[in-house]
């Protein structure tokens, strides 16, 4: 086969719906490879003219400069609450809100109850990577017992800081929930099985039945201390032990 | 077999050696030598024979810096 015999296929490109240029995620974190999915998931279902997203604080709140979507963000804890508005004014469009651990456990917590117990048509998307990334690694609702963080030196005792915080089973148990599920993009065929979740949680607010979630687990090599190859076994051996993956709800309809 | 070719952008890569980490068939060798722009060890595509194009460095790095390629001879993309 000589060279000029030959064309080139386009196997794998940066989706379209990608902004051209660099973004700001630390070498290894996985928020990139979560990033690529939403903007082929969006691609896929044919949705870009409809979606509209809300960014929370944290890591993922530059995602409005990188999606080429609507986009609000940067507020700290009550993007679900926001989003809920702007899906009841515009019941067309489908909302979604890029969350982590930090906000949905502890300073969004309150925001994200509400919506769970109302079932707002809404896709979460929640991000556990077990520490607050951005501000150096304090201690986050998720962070698995044992674990040191910069304000646990000694460990995370249940004792005195409380157990993990497991949003996608909280989700799971509220009647207004229409798909829940935890995914890892740690491996290959764990990332098509993450893409296989986001794309049924969106098809579920599409039709229109409930809240829907999808946590992914991600690592945090800076604040793990942990390098990229070494942060993959971790997720494999301590984070899925805490946070089994799965899909723990999802229904067709909702009996009101 | 099916032949192909990565690219990888020097702009765009952090170095986290991701790519190699899945490559199934070692094609891309771990970051060791080679420099990017900012700073950081490049991973580099050292055994292009054996890449079959299976698309999994593009789809498993986080800085969407690889684009991967499949080589089709003329003949037969004319008849598809």
């Amino acid at each position: 086969m000589r060279a000029e015999d030959v064309v080139k296929q386009v196997v794998c490109a940066p989706p379209k719906l990608k902004l051209p240029g660099p973004h700001h995620h630390c070498p290894g974190c996985h928020y990139g490879i979560i990033l690529r999915l939403l903007c082929e998931v969006i691609e896929e279902l044919g949705i870009e003219g409809q979606a509209i997203g809300i960014t929370g604080g944290g890591c993922s709140a530059r995602w409005v400069a990188y999606l080429d979507v609507d986009m609000a963000g940067g507020i700290h804890g009550p993007g679900v609450a926001i989003a809920t508005a702007i899906k009841r004014i515009y019941p067309e469009t489908i909302v979604f809100t890029i969350q982590g651990d930090g906000e949905l456990g502890a300073i969004g917590l309150g925001s994200f109850m509400a919506a769970l117990l109302r079932g707002e048509k809404l896709t979460t998307i929640y991000l556990n990577n077990a520490c607050y990334g951005t501000t150096g690694g304090q201690m986050a609702p998720t962070t698995l017992l044992g674990m040191r963080t910069t304000t646990t030196p000694q460990g995370r005792d249940p004792r005195t800081t409380g157990f993990p915080f497991h949003g996608a089973e909280l989700a799971a148990s509220m009647r207004g929930t229409a798909y829940s599920g935890r995914v890892s993009v740690h491996t290959p065929a764990n990332r098509q099985r993450a893409k296989k979740a986001l794309r049924a949680a969106f098809q579920r607010q599409i039709e229109g039945v409930g809240y829907t979630l999808v946590e992914f687990l991600s690592p945090c090599p800076p604040n793990w201390q942990l390098s990229p190859s070494d942060c993959l076994t971790f997720i494999e051996e301590k984070m899925i032990a805490e946070y089994p993956l799965g899909e723990f709800k999802n229904v067709a309809q909702i009996d009101y | 077999m099916t032949r192909g070719e990565i690219v990888i952008e020097e702009q765009l890569c952090k170095g986290c050696g991701l790519c190699a980490k899945f490559c199934a068939r070692g094609c891309i060798a771990p970051p060791k030598d080679k420099l990017s722009p900012q700073g950081y060890l490049l991973p580099i595509f050292a055994n292009p024979e054996k890449c079959n194009a299976c698309g999994v460095c593009g789809w498993m790095c986080p800085d969407f810096a690889i684009t991967v390629y499949k080589y089709i001879e003329i003949e037969e993309a004319a008849a598809t």
